[in-house]
């Protein structure tokens, strides 16, 4: 039954030059490490501004990431971009005064930071947030995010597409009758991608966090690629193969985006907290793929017991809904 | 009986009208000979008990078919949209399970028989050309073949050659393909393997009548080297002249399954129109065909035509079925 995979697989990679997908994962390779190298790295990067209105002289605090407010007035327009945090000395006890930035956790991490700077804390260590340094912090998290974009959203669109274009085609039909079973015609597509996905994940990984410090994270981030890959390229396959055409894929893919990506990217993103999102599977993925790139072991064994189970579920799933495409009119 | 057509044909004399009449008594003889054989059983290809198949409650689609085809047999199965004829095609290819009954295709039940094995000796052709359009003809049949062993896949490019497919064409995508050189190389890819079993869903839709005509004559000649058919279709003609046997189905039933001489002989009026000349006139006689055997009976100068009053095929599936084939 494995006879043809070799010949299955080379005609998906044909498939897949021919729909211009390793073009379009070059392309989103370009475009994210151009972003994430001239534009995200070189903005907030800036520590909290820190305005001390202290009109008695009463504050001994001699750091340089102080700004001194001449009036009360003059503290609360500094801290009016929400990002800023003042000081006012002038009330007893001093009082920390700062507009919400609408994320409670980003909150905290300013006013302690304001009480850093006050203690000279800061001093030290001012741009160590655990041990790594904010920019190669910030390369981590974002190049972390724009893979899971990349495989969540891009992926699970490459393989409906290559599908659809076979299903339009009727050839599904003719895979029925040839002495090759469906589960080699669904694998072939997935090694494909599987091994796009990879190498994309290594590319991205390489050119935005650099490629001495990838070496140590790369086992585990490819591990988790290849979960998402395949978690995502199977339920692409089984979209593709449900819905009857484009239109209603573009639909179900709206959806997906805002429903089901959207509060894991808002989470992530803003700090924002919801106790729901421990029901969601996306969440658990985008978290491992997170720590993945923080070389944290955070996914455990049951996480991987059920990404398997999943991955075999859908798998089982796709060989009966080929096989039921197979059988249908023309 | 024996019934003659000799439209625009124009007889000088009777006896060669006659002897036309003694030919087609044999060729009859033949065909009752080949019947006899089918109907005592034979070396059945594909045998079919009591098939039954439902797309889900209230959706029966099949209500117990019974046919046999035989090795080396051009098997028609008629039939108008929704009789069941693509439901029973899916069956004997594998694709569809879950039918009752009983069916064994190359002398195994259906159920064990769906095995790498089974799908290396069938080809099948579908009712529309299946192809990587991005793909050329050269590269759609290299790939389908590349599933079967390589001593059993035939030439690409004799198949090609053999299918009349145009040369120019043949590294080109399918896309640029005309729909009869699409059905050109779905024949092909169905052909590619040389299948001991050939289902065949309406093989000469698409094509222009010189087309038409090289699929029949390619279709005999896979029956000449043994293949077996089996010949969905509407096309009456294409039934007509390629089946040995044809089974008309409704409503997921046999309505009748015969020869097509036989089935259009059971119900013909055994009438014969003769046109002719009498002092330098047109004139018309219809006769028994009995009596023909005996001689003209009537006075005449000159024979113009005769035409016997055999119904069509599609005459005779309307009247079996009470349905027209579209």
């Amino acid at each position: 039954m494995w006879k043809g995979f070799s010949h299955l697989l080379k005609k998906d990679v044909k498939m897949m030059l021919s729909g211009k997908f390793f073009l379009l994962a070059l392309l989103s390779l370009i475009l994210y490490s151009c972003y994430i190298n001239f534009i995200y790295v070189n903005v907030d990067q800036e520590n909290c501004r820190v305005y001390l209105y202290d009109p008695n002289n009463l504050c001994s605090a001699q750091s340089k990431y102080i700004n001194r407010a001449h009036s009360r007035q003059e503290l609360e327009t500094a801290c009016s971009d929400r990002f800023s945090i003042g000081i006012d000395f002038s009330a007893d006890p001093p009082e920390i005064y700062m507009l919400s930035s609408g994320a409670e956790k980003m909150d905290r991490y300013r006013v302690m930071w304001g009480e850093a700077v006050l203690t000279e804390l800061a001093e030290e260590k001012p741009v160590m947030v655990g041990s790594y340094v904010k920019e190669e912090r910030s390369r981590r998290e974002i190049t972390a995010e724009f893979l899971f974009f990349e495989l969540s959203a891009v992926g699970f669109l490459g393989l409906a597409s290559v599908l659809f274009k076979e299903k339009q085609m009727g050839v599904i039909r003719v895979h029925g009758i040839l002495p090759v079973s469906k589960a080699a015609f669904i694998l072939s597509k997935l090694c494909v991608f599987l091994w796009s996905d990879l190498i994309f994940s290594c590319l991205l990984t390489w050119m935005n966090v650099g490629i001495s410090d990838s070496l140590a994270i790369l086992p585990a981030v490819l591990t988790q690629a290849g979960i998402l890959s395949l978690i995502m390229s199977l339920t692409g396959f089984f979209c593709a193969v449900l819905l009857s055409d484009f239109k209603q894929f573009s639909l179900f893919y709206l959806i997906l985006a805002v429903f089901a990506s959207t509060p894991v990217f808002l989470a992530g993103q803003t700090g924002v907290s919801w106790k729901w999102l421990a029901w969601h599977p996306m969440h658990h993925l985008f978290t491992a793929m997170k720590s993945a790139y923080f070389g944290k072991t955070a996914a455990s064994f049951p996480y991987y017991l059920v990404c398997i189970g999943a991955i075999a579920i859908l798998f089982y799933g796709a060989c009966h809904i080929l096989a039921r495409e197979a059988a249908k009119e023309g | 009986m024996v019934l003659v057509d000799y439209d625009c044909c124009r007889c000088r004399n009777i006896h060669s009208v006659q002897s036309k009449v003694s030919e087609l008594v044999e060729q009859t003889a033949t065909e009752k000979a080949k019947q006899q054989t089918w109907e005592m059983g034979g070396r059945g290809m594909i045998t079919v008990k009591d098939l039954t198949f439902s797309y889900g409650k209230g959706k029966q689609a099949l209500h117990g078919l019974d046919f046999t085809v035989d090795d080396g047999e051009i098997f028609g199965f008629l039939g108008p949209n929704g009789s069941g004829k693509s439901t029973t095609q899916k069956i004997l290819t594998g694709i569809l399970t879950g039918h009752g009954g009983f069916v064994s295709l190359f002398g195994q039940e259906m159920a064990s028989s769906r095995t790498h094995d089974f799908f290396q000796k069938i080809g099948v052709l579908f009712e529309f050309p299946y192809l990587y359009a991005n793909l050329s003809a050269v590269d759609n049949l290299k790939y389908f073949a590349s599933f079967y062993p390589k001593q059993q896949a035939r030439d690409v490019f004799e198949l090609l050659d053999q299918l009349e497919f145009k040369k120019d064409f043949l590294k080109k995508p399918v896309s640029s393909y005309s729909k009869g050189m699409r059905q050109r190389v779905s024949m092909a890819r169905a052909l590619i393997s040389n299948p001991r079993l050939l289902f065949l869903d309406e093989p000469t839709s698409g094509l222009d009548p010189s087309g038409a005509v090289l699929f029949r004559k390619i279709i005999q000649e896979e029956r000449k080297k043994g293949t077996t058919v089996f010949l969905t279709t509407h096309n009456m003609v294409d039934a007509d002249l390629l089946c040995d046997r044809v089974a008309f189905l409704s409503n997921g039933t046999i309505a009748a399954l015969d020869t097509p001489k036989r089935l259009k002989e059971k119900n013909s009026s055994h009438q014969i129109v003769i046109h002719y000349l009498y002092h330098g006139k047109r004139r018309e006689r219809q006769v028994d065909a009995l009596e023909l055997e005996k001689g003209l009976s009537f006075p005449h100068e000159e024979i113009i035509s005769v035409h016997s009053q055999e119904p069509t095929l599609e005459d005779m599936f309307i009247q079996y079925t009470g349905r027209g084939l579209s």
